[in-house]
């Protein structure tokens, strides 16, 4: 078709400009030396003003990443990551932690303004009438920006704070859940996040208590050369609620750039977590050049019973991503959910999928994941469902959807299930089409656009994920996938 | 026939019979009636003996033998059978060879020889053209793909075979137009014998108008709440279960 | 692999939880030491095959004494048809085995295969077939699997595309401690190519059955139509199903699909048939029987329709008072 090989055309031209949160924010930075070695994950450590059981946990982390090998199972393809040449710290100099608003730099403020992150508690609280409102800790680079709303939070007594300083004021609890979720031997990059993570958020939310809004971070790498670890470390009591949402972007630039986070979650008896991520680091160029690598460990402990966690992703940007949100339900009728939406488009990779492991009686989960490619990248669903003998009666659902666009695209799908006992039930159900053409046809015989008409089918397709998300986040999201995807009709 | 006096019945943590009693001579039809949610269906599995129905006080006898002793099988060979109200689809398994297989277990059961192929083929086309069934759907794994009429015309075809002393048929009608529902009330009506009982399970009159009955129960939270001729249902009909309060 | 361990005598050869595909299937933690290889076989006896089973290549294989390699190639000229049943029988104690077959069709050619694979407890056994296929050609395949202490019956299938058809199926009724591993890869490279997999299983006692499906779409087999599906049950809490169905894409025009369940036996259908009179061992037989019997109703030559519907029900009966 003529259409096909003009939007084909127009995909490609579109590809970079239409990355909106490429710009470089000026500002003088302090770093790290380059390289990784003992000194630089001390210098780290002291910056933070840690306590002397972080540092040894760090430096042992390091060891123990100084002996794994880099994992190759994923089909991702990379040149070989040279963590030598990498500045493990970056931060906007002086104010580390400032006090208030008016003490953080202006162009740190235009710079989240311009993303369309709301920083100021008054703009916010001025915005649009109707609109709910939601927290934000915005980390750049290596460092905590601001967090807004903390005064209101503590009155419901939730904590939302950067883990670092969380660490200073509420070194118990850090201690008590850090690493209990993700150790630090892991897997090679949680391994490496552990020796050197930087930023992330805390919070805490106690028994019993619903938070009063959405919790957010807000993630930018902006220095270049520079890798960012954050950690984030999230604890529901008894019969708590929270629900938090994480953003990501990154300038436009020639190079790769290294991110590997960790996340842990916790959630005990009763408690419910909702995790949504919108994830659009720099994706890189037409031909590959730049983006962001992707390598993530997340996990949650459904530690209590009837506890539950659900993970929504929407995954448009960065080069390669490689992330596995997981549940691991160990309490008795415990519940995991994970709703992905992975689009890859040009020379984008990614594997990512979940892991449902099934220790307590009664538990359940479902997977829906929703991949679509286009141009000549490759997307991969990776899961595992794995019920162990004391899991009686547990309960899986797993439908995962691949949409290609064009020919020179590529879609996996590789669940592994694994059933150890006589009353679980166990469901999957995979699909590969590509975008039918008749509805397209259909669509556009009633009156759409080529484009309208990609869109509109595009939607229907993530339609179930894009429901799990907050309402203002969905809006959003539904516009990244028809950015992502501008134009790429096959 | 059928003897049942102060059943009580828990499904999980609810009690959902709370004190049943009921009396079905032989040879008599007698419908149940009730608002959803008043227990018909959980009558009609505790009697059928499905497992989860947790029977914690009372009685059911069938002709003097104690039904609630027996596995589900094993009422079946004493003669009980139940008409589901979603007759369950069972892939690979040919409707023939299901009965068959269900009919020589019976009879195996009451110490009787198995049925010879031919006789038992003969049987069931005869079975199958009173209820204008096409024969080649007996082939056919068991209820799978069938309309909702078509089932439950399988269901009678079933009981046809199986010759019961007790047939329960709970929402028979459910799901059936007009003439689906005809087929399958004559077929029922044909099988009304003096030497067999049927429990009639329904919310609506209707199909009282094509199987009518000797006695009307009604059944509301959990318990026969009055029990009168014919007319009741005609009654019911006209004034819906409020009299009779809103089911548990 | 396991050939290649059993040739040099060296047991790092031998495939293990190392590598990928052989993650549920761990020969190199079995052995603990490669058996020699030793031509002599054991007798054969454990099916009796009707004499006539009209229009079928009855192929035996014996197991061997201690350690056995073989490879068999099979070539079905242009045009022609070929109904084959290999029987890869049981032999007694602990020998290894592992049977390679090669199977060429010519254009146009057709052929029907039916595998049951039989094997003592303590035996460890591989059969892995390699189809090349032209255009035009039909292949279907049947494979019933009892298990051993570790068993593999893996199917490669090139599939060219155009008006070709594969067809793959298997199933595996396992009890006791057996262990028994499917897997196929069936590898689309041309346009307009189908390919249809049902895998059923059921294990009971401590058994595991492992069920590996890979469908791959090279890049321009457009209009490629290729289906899996994956049924397990489940009848004891020892035992256990791993599963892994694959896609691999790189073409757009497809119409791909798998599936995989995994649960316990329909207690709905267990009940409805026990009402309707059939005792509960009974009934379970029946349930088991039909939902592997599935699997048989789709040959084609009723002859070898039947020896697989025997062997299911069989193995089958062998499940009474080991379901729980």
């Amino acid at each position: 078709m003529a259409a096909d090989v003009e939007t084909l055309a127009t995909v490609e031209a579109l590809a970079g400009e239409k990355y909106a949160h490429g710009f470089v924010t000026d500002i003088e930075q302090e770093f790290s030396e380059k390289g990784l070695n003992p000194d630089v994950i001390r210098f780290i450590s002291a910056k933070k003003a840690e306590p002397d059981w972080l540092l040894a946990w760090r430096l042992e982390a390091y060891a123990r990443w100084l002996a794994l090998d880099e994992p190759d199972w994923a089909k991702i393809s990379y040149p070989p990551i040279d963590y030598q040449a990498l500045y493990y710290y970056a931060a906007p100099k002086e104010k580390v932690g400032p006090k208030s608003l008016d003490e953080v730099d202006p162009d740190l403020l235009e710079t989240y303004k311009k993303l369309g992150i709301p920083l100021k508690e008054q703009e916010i609280l001025a915005g649009v009438e109707g609109a709910s409102r939601y927290a934000v800790d915005a980390v750049f680079d290596s460092v905590s920006v601001v967090t807004t709303f903390k005064a209101e939070l503590a009155k419901a007594g939730v904590i939302f704070c950067p883990l670092s300083e969380a660490v200073r004021e509420h070194p118990d609890l850090v201690r008590a859940y850090l690493g209990t979720v993700v150790p630090t031997s892991d897997n090679y990059f949680a391994c490496l996040n552990s020796a050197v993570f930087s930023e992330g958020s805390f919070v805490y939310v106690p028994p019993g208590v619903r938070c009063p809004m959405e919790l957010s971070t807000y993630f930018r790498i902006n220095a270049s050369s520079t890798g960012q670890f954050e950690r984030t470390l999230i604890i529901a009591d008894k019969g708590a609620y929270v629900s938090y949402l994480e953003g990501c972007t990154a300038p436009m630039r020639d190079e790769n750039q290294l991110h590997a986070a960790v996340v842990e979650l916790v959630a005990l008896e009763d408690a419910e977590i909702k995790y949504s991520t919108v994830q659009n680091w720099y994706p890189g160029d037409a031909e590959g050049r730049g983006g962001i690598y992707n390598f993530v460990t997340k996990r949650a402990d459904c530690r209590g019973d009837r506890s539950k966690v659900s993970w929504t992703q929407v995954e448009t940007g960065s080069a390669i991503t490689w992330k596995y949100p997981s549940c691991i339900l160990r309490g008795a009728d415990s519940v995991g959910e994970f709703y992905s939406i992975a689009i890859t488009n040009n020379r984008q990779q990614a594997d990512t999928g979940t892991k449902m492991i099934h220790l307590g009686p009664g538990s359940r989960s479902r997977i829906i994941a929703k991949g679509i490619s286009a141009g000549r990248s490759t997307s991969t669903y990776r899961g595992l469902v794995s019920v162990h003998p004391k899991a009686k009666g547990a309960r899986n659902f797993t439908q995962c959807d691949s949409l290609l666009i064009g020919k020179d695209c590529a879609a996996h799908t590789v669940p592994y299930v694994e059933a150890r006992n006589g009353s679980a039930k166990l469901e999957h159900e995979a699909t590969t089409t590509r975008l039918s053409e008749d509805q397209l046809f259909y669509a556009m015989q009633r009156g759409l656009s080529q484009e309208e008409a990609v869109q509109l089918l595009v939607n229907g397709f993530v339609k179930d994920v894009l429901q799990e998300l907050p309402m203002e986040f969905a809006v959003e999201a539904q516009k990244l996938v028809a950015v992502s995807l501008e134009g790429s009709v096959g | 026939m059928l003897k049942i006096d102060n059943l009580h019945v828990r499904v999980g943590e609810a009690e959902i019979l709370k004190g049943l009693s009921l009396s079905v001579p032989t040879g008599e039809v007698h419908a149940v009636m009730g608002p959803n949610g008043a227990g018909k269906s959980t009558l009609s599995y505790t009697l059928a003996g499905r497992s989860g129905y947790e029977v914690t006080d009372g009685t059911a006898q069938l002709l003097g033998d104690d039904l609630l002793a027996l596995n589900a099988s094993e009422r079946a060979a004493k003669g009980v059978f139940l008409s589901f109200q979603y007759p369950l689809e069972i892939p690979g398994v040919p409707a023939l060879t299901f009965v068959r297989a269900a009919l020589n277990a019976q009879r195996k059961a009451r110490g009787e020889g198995e049925i010879s192929a031919p006789e038992f083929l003969k049987k069931a086309k005869a079975e199958a053209a009173n209820l204008k069934m096409d024969f080649e759907m007996l082939r056919r794994g068991l209820n799978v793909g069938f309309s909702g009429g078509e089932k439950k015309r399988m269901e009678i075809f079933q009981m046809a075979m199986l010759a019961p002393r007790l047939a329960i048929l709970d929402e028979t009608d459910s799901g059936l137009d007009i003439d689906a529902l005809k087929i399958v009330s004559e077929g029922v009506n044909a099988l009304r014998a003096a030497d067999r009982s049927m429990l009639v399970i329904t919310h609506y009159q209707r199909l009282l108008d094509h199987i009518r009955p000797d006695r009307v129960h009604v059944l509301a939270a959990g318990r026969i709440v009055a029990s009168g001729g014919p007319e009741l249902a005609l009654e019911l009909e006209r004034d819906g279960y409020d009299k009779y309060g809103k089911a548990a | 692999m396991l050939a290649e361990a059993l040739r040099s005598g060296d047991r790092t050869k031998l495939p293990g939880r190392r590598h990928e595909g052989w993650r549920w299937t761990d020969l190199f933690g079995a052995l603990t030491t490669v058996p020699p290889l030793n031509p002599e076989r054991q007798a054969l006896g454990s099916w009796s095959v009707p004499i006539a089973l009209d229009g079928v290549v009855v192929r035996r294989f014996a197991a061997p004494i201690q350690g056995g390699v073989e490879h068999v190639t099979l070539e079905v000229p242009a045009g022609d048809h070929r109904v084959v049943l290999d029987l890869i029988e049981a032999g007694q104690g602990r020998y290894v085995r592992d049977l390679a077959f090669d199977f060429t069709l010519g254009v146009g050619a057709s052929l029907e295969r039916l595998v049951m694979i039989a094997d003592d407890a303590d035996a460890v056994s591989v059969a892995t077939t390699h189809v090349q296929m032209q255009a035009r050609c039909d292949f279907a395949q049947t494979v019933l699997a009892s298990g051993a202490r570790r068993q593999r019956v893996e199917t490669h299938v090139d599939h060219p595309g155009g008006a070709g058809r594969v067809r793959l199926d298997g199933a595996y009724l396992l009890a006791g401690a057996r262990h028994a591993d499917q897997t196929t890869v069936v590898r689309h490279l041309g346009r307009d190519g189908e390919s249809r997999q049902l895998v059923r299983g059921v294990v009971a006692g401590a058994a595991r059955g492992v069920f590996q499906g890979r469908i791959e779409v090279l890049q321009g087999a457009d209009g490629t139509d290729a289906r899996l599906a994956h049924n397990g049950l489940i009848l004891s809490d020892r035992a256990e199903i791993d599963s892994k169905p694959e896609l691999e894409i790189y073409a757009d025009d497809v119409a791909c699909a798998h599936g995989n369940t995994i649960g316990a036996l329909d207690e709905d259908a267990l009940f409805y048939a026990m009402s309707r009179g059939l005792p509960e061992a009974e009934a379970r037989r029946l349930l088991i029987t039909a939902f592997v019997g599935e699997v048989a109703e789709r040959i084609r030559h009723p002859g070898l329709r039947d020896q697989a519907l025997i062997f299911l029900a069989a193995q089958a009966e062998a499940f009474d008072g080991e379901g729980r």
